[in-house]
């Protein structure tokens, strides 16, 4: 566990800046009109996605932020500036700045059901998204409409509940960015775990007049993962010992260890992992008829396709795996519970499933990003040129290059799931050969991308 | 204390101010055009079509259609008050304006074939005249199939086929006068009369074709046969095909004729059958334009044509049966 790390908030310009109040007010200031912007043009404006901000700026720019740059390289940074739970956060701090005396939360408190204390519901919403996402992702009313639906659930939790429930157990975005933050070469962590021992008062989870307590509900004292640390850096200012820092770190680090891996989180990587794939069968492969039936909501053939959709998800994919991880267990001599081998193994998928998502956002950012010219001259589609750049024609950026970035980012992605896999067998004391079977899946999963891609 | 409500005047400033603005910046936009904006949407039938697919404008009235077409390409037509758009891209927004002068009910419709159901997407403009709140009544004869008594729905096939495709060109060197109402008498019908006639002794049957094709050619003129062939490749010949043979990709599902007579094959009219061609008469074929086939798939053309395109086009259909017609 004492890999190299290098504590950012040793330098003081950048430790002024993430202990800064204002700057998570700042960015969230900056990013609620423009998610209003996406809510308003989708209501409002063409229904001709290609010319609406909404679905431009929402599913293109704001999504190759995310996956291509955000996540690989900061983890859950789009956490701390997302403008979807800051109006039901300053309600509940009841101001936009300033640290209540003692991180006090005016909500009714009700306290989040134990039951629920994982991310299935999470992984049921990110499924619910995906499963209209090829209406969602092109339709701008009813992209508005789920971004709305959002905004109000997370609004009407934060009055209901302690701190961020939306973000931590809800937020259909929260579950793969947290997955995929994972192997992000950024951490919040505690600089000496002996000086947090001696501090009974736990500031950082509890709150004082210096900050709130985790609005993520994490114990930062004993954070060795980035699954849930939403970067918000609320940690850093209650600390009276000034014993919390950021970190660079090696990349994939939280993933270096078997502690703690769930069966939901491990759902999660399926999940992602098999929507990536038929995204890419969906979205960009040449069957047309496979695309509309898709977009066909409540016809006859979606339902066949929905079904299909849910049961490569939730059965087919990871009973695919099961017998990966089952072949796994037989070689490692029956040393843990099947159940075991196939959670610890799953999280073998993050880098894979990173690798496939970041290949398949190429693919569409590339070609459409030149879109985002148009609809930042004019919003609404209505026929305005604020800026010069309405008329700009589509222009696909770098279409040569896709297939040559593409490659190398799901080769690399196969290449640490591969060490994952055999880390995991040293790891559970078993010989490297056991991890075949689960490196030979990573395997074909690469090569289907690769045959589509290609 | 200060720098709460610094902040939440500044949050306050982007989250109304700014989307307040950008409604104010269309508002006085709309306002400080002469032209009244009406927003338009082109959707595939499938998808519903026209939106709105009736839209109310006075005469007189500088309006300024804002179309988009969020799914396909798609054309707009209002025919009657020469307003057209030939292609809106998808994702892109055509404008186009237009002033009507007269009142009355006036279809527009989709002119590129869009889908399957592209001739399903057609919607009405009303344009009325404040001064004359009620529509003047419409003026117009009944068609001349109706004036004919003919049976548009029977099949009414030739008696006499040419041994082979009448030519316009062999029957202009015939240098024989041909007098003949083609727009009520069927090639069949002008044939079987010259036959009849003792005068016409001299030539066989094949030479007589040859000079109603040429006849035909010669009444009609060239530049209508162009018309004609213009509309048939933008309206007709996603059905009935490129050659007029029925055999138009977005015909291979119509039930065609069988609706009507259950021998007769699947999907739209063949127009290279000579023994349907001939015993039509032009104001037969013109009927069947006008209003559509009952059912056969067939759309009617009548309220978007003008009465010298639907003749145009019947011209054109002879193309199919009779060679050579003359170039433009």
């Amino acid at each position: 566990m004492n890999s190299p790390r290098f504590e950012l908030t040793r330098i003081p310009l950048f430790k002024r800046v993430v202990t800064s109040r204002w700057v998570p007010w700042l960015f969230m200031a900056l990013t609620l009109p423009i998610f209003l912007l996406a809510i308003l043009t989708g209501l409002f404006g063409t229904p001709a996605g290609s010319r609406n901000f909404g679905i431009i700026f929402v599913w293109i720019v704001w999504w190759a932020l995310v996956i291509l740059v955000m996540v690989p390289f900061a983890g859950r940074l789009w956490c701390a500036i997302c403008p979807i739970p800051a109006p039901g956060e300053w309600l509940q701090r009841r101001a936009l700045i300033q640290p209540r005396a003692g991180g006090k939360l005016f909500t009714l408190g009700w306290k989040w059901s134990p039951r629920l204390n994982n991310i299935w519901l999470q992984n049921i919403s990110f499924l619910a998204v995906a499963l209209f996402s090829a209406v969602i992702l092109t339709t701008p009313f009813v992209s508005a409409l789920v971004l709305l639906a959002f905004a109000a659930l997370a609004l009407g939790v934060s009055l209901l509940f302690e701190r961020r429930v939306f973000c931590r157990y809800l937020c259909p975005v929260g579950g793969f960015i947290g997955l995929y933050a994972q192997l992000a070469p950024v951490e919040v962590r505690v600089k000496d775990a002996a000086l947090c021992r001696t501090h009974t008062d736990k500031t950082c989870y509890r709150g004082s007049d210096d900050g709130y307590g985790c609005p993520w509900m994490v114990f930062p004292a004993a954070l060795d993962k980035n699954t849930y640390c939403g970067l918000c850096s609320e940690c850093l200012k209650t600390c009276p010992l000034d014993n919390m820092g950021v970190f660079l770190r090696v990349p994939g680090k939280d993933l270096q260890t078997t502690k703690g891996r769930r069966l939901d989180e491990a759902y999660k990587a399926f999940i992602m992992l098999t929507c990536a794939l038929a995204y890419s069968i969906v979205l960009l492969g040449p069957w047309a008829a496979l695309k509309e039936t898709a977009y066909a909501v409540g016809a006859p053939a979606w339902f066949v396709y929905a079904i299909i959709f849910l049961a490569a998800n939730l059965a087919i994919v990871p009973g695919i795996f099961l017998a990966c991880a089952w072949l796994t267990r037989k070689i490692s001599l029956h040393k843990f519970s099947l159940r075991r081998t196939f959670t610890e193994y799953a999280y073998v998928l993050a880098p894979l499933g990173l690798a496939a998502w970041a290949a398949f956002s190429l693919s569409f950012v590339l070609i459409n990003f030149s879109y985002a010219w148009q609809v930042l001259s004019d919003p609404f589609g209505w026929g305005w040129d604020l800026f010069g750049t309405a008329n700009w024609t589509w222009t696909p950026y770098f279409a040569g290059l896709q297939s040559f970035l593409q490659i190398p980012i799901l080769l690399a992605g196969l290449i640490a799931a591969i060490g994952m896999a055999l880390r995991t067998a040293h790891t559970q004391g078993v010989p490297s050969r056991a991890a075949l079977p689960i490196v030979a899946f990573c395997a074909a999963f690469t090569m289907v991308l690769l045959w589509l891609y290609v | 204390m200060k720098r709460e409500w610094f902040a939440l005047g500044i949050v306050a400033l982007l989250v109304i101010v700014f989307p307040a603005s950008l409604f104010g910046y269309q508002a006085w936009r709309t306002n400080s055009s002469d032209a009244r904006v009406i927003d338009v949407i082109a959707s595939s039938p499938e998808n519903g079509g026209w939106s709105p697919d009736e839209i109310r404008v006075n005469v007189g009235e500088h309006v300024r259609l804002r179309i988009a077409a969020p799914d396909v390409v798609h054309g707009f037509e209002i025919p009657a008050l020469d307003v057209r758009v030939d292609e809106i891209l998808p994702g892109h927004v055509q404008e186009v304006e237009f002033v009507a002068t007269r009142a009355g009910r006036f279809p527009f419709a989709c002119t590129r074939w869009c889908s399957v159901n592209h001739w399903r997407m057609r919607g009405v403009i009303w344009v009325s005249d404040p001064a004359q709140p009620a529509l003047p009544a419409p003026t117009f004869a009944p068609p001349l199939y109706q004036q004919l008594r003919i049976d548009i729905d029977a099949m009414h096939p030739a008696q006499n086929i040419p041994p082979r495709k009448p030519s316009a060109a062999r029957g202009a060197q015939l240098n024989l006068r041909v007098d003949a109402d083609f727009r009520t008498q069927s090639p069949d019908a002008v044939f079987a009369k010259l036959r009849a006639d003792a005068a016409y002794d001299a030539y066989d049957d094949q030479q007589l074709w040859d000079a109603i094709a040429f006849a035909y050619f010669q009444n009609v003129g060239a530049e209508n046969i162009a018309n004609g062939a213009r509309r048939y490749a933008r309206d007709c010949a996603a059905c009935h095909g490129e050659r007029g043979d029925g055999q138009g990709p977005a015909g291979k599902d119509l039930p065609g004729l069988t609706t009507m007579h259950p021998d007769m094959p699947r999907g739209p009219a063949n127009f290279t059958d000579a023994s349907a061609m001939l015993g039509a008469s032009d104001a037969l074929l013109q009927g069947k334009i006008l209003r559509g086939g009952m059912g056969t798939g067939m759309p009617e053309w009548g309220s978007l044509y003008t009465d010298a395109d639907l003749w145009s086009v019947v011209a054109f259909l002879r193309t199919f049966t009779f060679d050579d017609p003359p170039a433009p």
